[in-house]
């Protein structure tokens, strides 16, 4: 064996016992129920993480990413309507029946799409939206979206961990209860709410709910407007 | 200009250092011999690679809710990867670039490998298209890593054929003395030419310890 490989195996071995030590040395245990609080804490004016897609000179974060959730998907894909959410901001409870009737009534055409963008004030935004996640996670996404909007009265507003309860609720979804505690304490979904809060901040958004149409944001008047300028994208695609 | 590989490593062996003799000359043999094959190999993996996120972000075009072969999860994910402005640095899709490239790469590496002589200014060519191949693959490593907090399997392939082919380039072209050394920088040649592997190694392991470190809060809910 020449004194090249030996040094070489040497490496990589001294690579794979560095991280297998660090990965058994470091607590997991500690870090996942932070999760829920560093989501809150992240203002939307942090500019820490929002800043650094500006320093690349790249353009502003994607409006829709590929791994974003769609509840309704249009067949042509031409017209999307992205929403960026809180599920504890009252606004986004009063429009979510609209958004309801209008994803059926443009059911197939136009795709709707949900993003997290959990607000500092409100002390379950991040709670719920890892909890939606979590059912994402096991393909309840849009019966947690609408159990999270259609209790928000009862659960909104409040000071105390609503977790158990949003956890009750996934419970009487029939999800898998041993996935879903440890998708909602898992770091990557908490990473993955974080993420689409960034894009918001990116984006320049100062509250919710944020509609873009097409990678355009809207801004709210009507439900005639809301579905005026729907109509008006749908015409522009054809 | 006629630079054969079989007799190439007389260059370095003129002016190789105090290291036990006959060592240097038969690394320097070793890296230029090995070198083509090297060269194939990278750059065929690299093509396929290439190809293949081309033939992906193709797909994705055609279809936005197509989901890509290479997204496993939310991080290792080449579509949120490939819809980002860094992925069309210059104005048109990396992997185009890749699959001009690593055909040119490999094209001209089976040549070598099949007995042809290649002239100095070729070699310094191929030198030249690896120099800024690599350092292109930095600044996507950079960018995926610390930016877009997402990694694509096909590009991680990539990164590692261009940065074991430029390697190799390199050290083939000072071994066989393509590209001109000043007299004390011998013995510094020659010693990476001997420890090729170790720079190799070393080179990945670096890389390898910073996706690490900036996923490590993903990697630990895999444990």
């Amino acid at each position: 064996m020449t004194r090249n490989l030996k040094i070489s195996v040497a490496l990589v071995a001294v690579l794979l016992v560095g991280l297998l030590t660090v990965a058994l040395v470091s607590d997991p245990s500690d870090e996942p129920a932070a999760a829920a609080e560093t989501i809150a804490a992240t203002t939307a004016g942090d500019s820490d993480d929002a800043s650094a897609p500006a320093e690349t000179g790249a353009t502003v974060a994607p409006v829709l990413r590929p791994d974003s959730h769609r509840l309704s998907v249009a067949r042509d894909g031409r017209v999307t309507l992205v929403e960026f959410l809180d599920f504890e901001c009252e606004s986004c409870g009063a429009l979510y029946p609209l958004m309801e009737e209008l994803r059926e009534q443009y059911d197939g055409r136009v795709t709707f799409a949900i993003r997290y963008f959990p607000l500092p004030g409100h002390a379950n935004a991040g709670t719920s939206a890892l909890a939606v996640e979590a059912a994402a996670r096991q393909g309840a996404l849009e019966p947690m979206y609408r159990t999270m909007f259609e209790t928000q009265a009862q659960w909104g507003e409040q000071q105390e961990s609503k977790a158990p309860l949003f956890r009750e609720f996934a419970s009487r979804l029939g999800l898998d209860m041993r996935r879903f505690d440890r998708d909602v304490a898992a770091e990557a979904t908490a990473a993955r709410v974080l993420r689409d809060q960034q894009d918001g901040t990116a984006l320049g958004i100062q509250g919710t709910p944020a509609l873009y149409l097409n990678g355009r944001e809207l801004t709210l008047e009507s439900a005639e407007q809301l579905r005026a300028d729907i109509d008006a994208a749908l015409a522009e695609s054809e | 200009m006629p630079s054969p590989s079989s007799d190439a490593p007389a260059q370095v062996l003129s002016a190789r250092g105090s290291d036990a003799p006959g060592r240097g000359d038969a690394a320097a043999g070793f890296v230029v011999r090995a070198s083509g094959w090297i060269l194939a190999v990278c750059g065929a993996i690299g093509l396929i690679a290439a190809f293949t996120l081309t033939v992906e972000r193709l797909r994705l075009a055609e279809d936005p809710d197509y989901i890509p072969t290479c997204s496993i999860n939310p991080i290792l994910s080449c579509g949120s990867v490939m819809t980002t402005p860094q992925a069309e640095a210059f104005g048109v899709p990396n992997p185009l670039l890749g699959i001009a490239g690593f055909a040119a790469l490999t094209a001209l590496a089976v040549a070598v490998l099949s007995g042809a002589t290649l002239a100095r200014g070729l070699w310094l060519t191929i030198q030249a298209g690896l120099t800024f191949a690599v350092g292109f693959v930095h600044w996507l490593f950079f960018q995926s890593v610390y930016r877009i907090d997402a990694l694509c399997p096909y590009c991680i392939t990539v990164w590692i054929v261009t940065i074991a082919a430029f390697l190799y380039c390199t050290l083939r072209n000072l071994a066989s003395g393509a590209i001109p050394l000043p007299h004390r920088a011998k013995p510094l040649a020659a010693t990476a030419i001997r420890y090729h592997g170790v720079l190799l190694t070393l080179w990945l392991a670096i890389l390898t310890g910073l996706v690490a470190e900036a996923f490590w809060y993903y990697w630990r809910t895999l444990l």
